[in-house]
């Protein structure tokens, strides 16, 4: 680096060098702390579980593999049910568009009956009310449509403001050249908008894999929660069990997050 | 005279209980060039708009190239007129509206083969055609987002013009540039002209009104209250309404060296004069190597 070569050389900083290094020597002290923060946290709850905190390892090291299992499905459901609530999402917010009252009403009801509920309520309507009505869902494809309807009522906003975010000059430019509302809609406003609804989407992706373990009190989907539970109740090590579900959880949710930082660098740079 | 290309009768147009536009009737011939002034609010872009119907008219006869259209009608068969006159008609925006997600050749090739359904390789052809006579082949495989805004317009011009319009309508299509980006959009929409388009720009460009423009009509709320020929406007305007615009681009023209050079190096050219489209050309390659 020249500011090496110059600070060896012996010719005097001048007075933007000199802050621009202050304030890297700032920010590089700061990255420092917080990562020795990090690792003295974690040190922390290591040394808490191997002493104070009477641990069974015999047990983890028996029912590792059996709740890690769990990671697949849990990935399974979240995979399905994002795809559900993407599709909804994006109905729901062309919905809210539409100038005909029945359509605008039923994406309304829709958003609105939706976020009015607890999620676990959801989830378990599906599993215990609908057989009552005798409508019987394979255990997976209840708690898919649990979670995708319920997310993609929230998504529904992230695909509103996508729509919102492309101008009305775009469908006047289409519009001028000859387009059909619905070419319009296909060529212009749905790939701008489906673009800029990619990064939150992502997000909601990572946050349902974590909402996904409510599935597990239906006793139906076999997902890493279910799995902790079941072995930590049968033998009387919830805290062993748990512990591993949530350092499988934790793991997973810093990779994914990780995926999506890659995800949206690379749109940031794209063709915007 | 040539037929009309574009035939407006008795339009009427209203923002709700605003009276924008007033009984106005107008014809274009083929390959006329009108330029459409006025201060802001007088209706001139809504009247360009009412002409391809981004603006419904709320009364009144739009005819584009023999298509008839009724303002202020619904349904099916009004739509498929509507239609009918968009291809007809090519329109340039002052904020561009370029495709963003789309590159420059995608842009230009969109209308061809989305709404005319032509072969993808025949739209390229046409499109490469199109981009090459604004100067801009060399950018066709950039996005619209690396560009500047001048070539932005030019792009621009280039998709309207690839849809293979009768008529050109272009809306204040220097008004949201820099300066020195001005000349070479003006250049480009010179050229279009000299190679015998019918166009109907609504403008600020005094300049290109005076050089390039068969005819020049002045609005104020809601009506035509000028329309002559441009050297007419410039030396003997009769409404004072007129005058008073001018003499306002006269010192705003003056006191703006960038374009009182623009002007100097525009300096008029005759549509007549053969080397005229030879200068046209230089101006456009001048544009495009910075």
């Amino acid at each position: 680096m020249n500011l090496i070569a110059k600070a060896e050389s012996g010719v005097p900083k001048t007075q933007a060098e000199l802050l621009f290094e202050a304030q890297q020597r700032k920010e590089r002290r700061f990255r420092v702390n917080v990562a020795l923060t990090w690792g003295l946290l974690l040190l922390l709850l290591v040394y808490l579980f191997s002493g104070p905190i009477n641990i069974d390892t015999g047990f983890i090291k028996e029912n590792m593999l059996f709740i890690a299992g769990g990671v697949g499905e849990t990935i399974r459901i979240s995979i399905l049910s994002i795809i559900l609530a993407t599709l909804l999402a994006l109905m729901a917010a062309l919905g809210r568009l539409s100038t005909f009252p029945p359509v605008y009403a039923l994406s309304t009801f829709y958003v609105s009956l939706i976020r009015g509920t607890p999620l676990y309520l959801q989830i378990m309507f599906f599993f215990l009310a609908l057989p009552q009505l005798n409508i019987r869902l394979p255990g997976l494809w209840a708690g898919v449509i649990a979670l995708g309807l319920n997310y993609g009522a929230y998504m529904s906003e992230i695909f509103r403001a996508g729509l919102a975010s492309v101008g009305k000059g775009q469908r006047e430019a289409a519009a001028a050249l000859g387009m059909t509302p619905s070419q319009t809609m296909t060529r212009v406003v749905l790939p701008q908008a489906l673009r800029f609804a990619i990064p939150p989407t992502g997000n909601e992706f990572i946050a349902m894999t974590k909402d996904s373990a409510l599935v597990a009190a239906t006793g139906f989907v076999h997902e890493l929660m279910w799995r902790a539970v079941k072995v930590g109740r049968a033998q009387f090590h919830n805290l062993e069990a748990l512990i591993m579900a949530a350092i499988f959880y934790w793991i997973m949710t810093i990779i994914l997050s990780y995926l999506q930082g890659i995800l949206e660098a690379r749109l940031a740079k794209g063709e915007r | 005279m040539a037929p009309p290309i574009v035939k407006i009768s008795n339009l009427d147009k209203y923002f709700g209980r605003l009276h924008v536009l007033k009984d106005i009737s107008l014809e274009v011939p083929e390959r006329e060039v009108v330029c459409l002034i006025g201060r802001s609010g007088s209706g001139k872009s809504t009247l360009l708009r009412c002409i391809n119907f981004l603006e419904e008219p709320s009364h009144g006869i739009i005819e584009v190239d023999g298509i008839k259209v009724e303002g202020g009608e619904k349904g099916r068969e009004h739509r498929q007129l509507v239609h009918d006159v968009r291809l007809k008609t090519g329109m340039v925006f002052q904020e561009f509206n370029l495709f963003p997600h789309m590159t420059v050749l995608e842009n230009v090739i969109e209308g061809p083969v989305t709404v005319k359904g032509m072969d993808k390789q025949k739209a390229v052809q046409l499109a490469e055609q199109t981009l090459d006579s604004v100067g801009l082949l060399f950018k066709k495989d950039e996005y619209p987002n690396r560009l500047s805004g001048g070539q932005k317009q030019r792009v621009a011009i280039a998709r309207a013009l690839a849809m293979e319009p009768r008529v050109m309508l272009f809306d204040e299509p220097t008004s949201a540039l820099d300066p020195e980006l001005i000349g070479e959009v003006l250049n480009v929409m010179k050229k279009v002209a000299y190679e015998g388009m019918t166009m109907i720009v609504v403008t600020h460009e005094m300049g290109f009104a005076r050089e390039v423009a068969d005819r020049v009509i002045v609005m104020a709320e809601g009506e035509l209250i000028e329309d002559t020929k441009p050297e007419e406007l410039f030396t003997n305007p009769k409404d004072p309404r007129t005058k008073a615009l001018i003499d306002r681009y006269r010192s705003k023209d003056e006191g703006d060296p960038i374009e009182k050079k623009r002007r100097m190096d525009d300096d008029c050219h005759h549509p007549q004069d053969q080397s005229a489209l030879q200068r046209v050309r230089s101006y456009t390659y001048r544009a495009h190597a910075h």
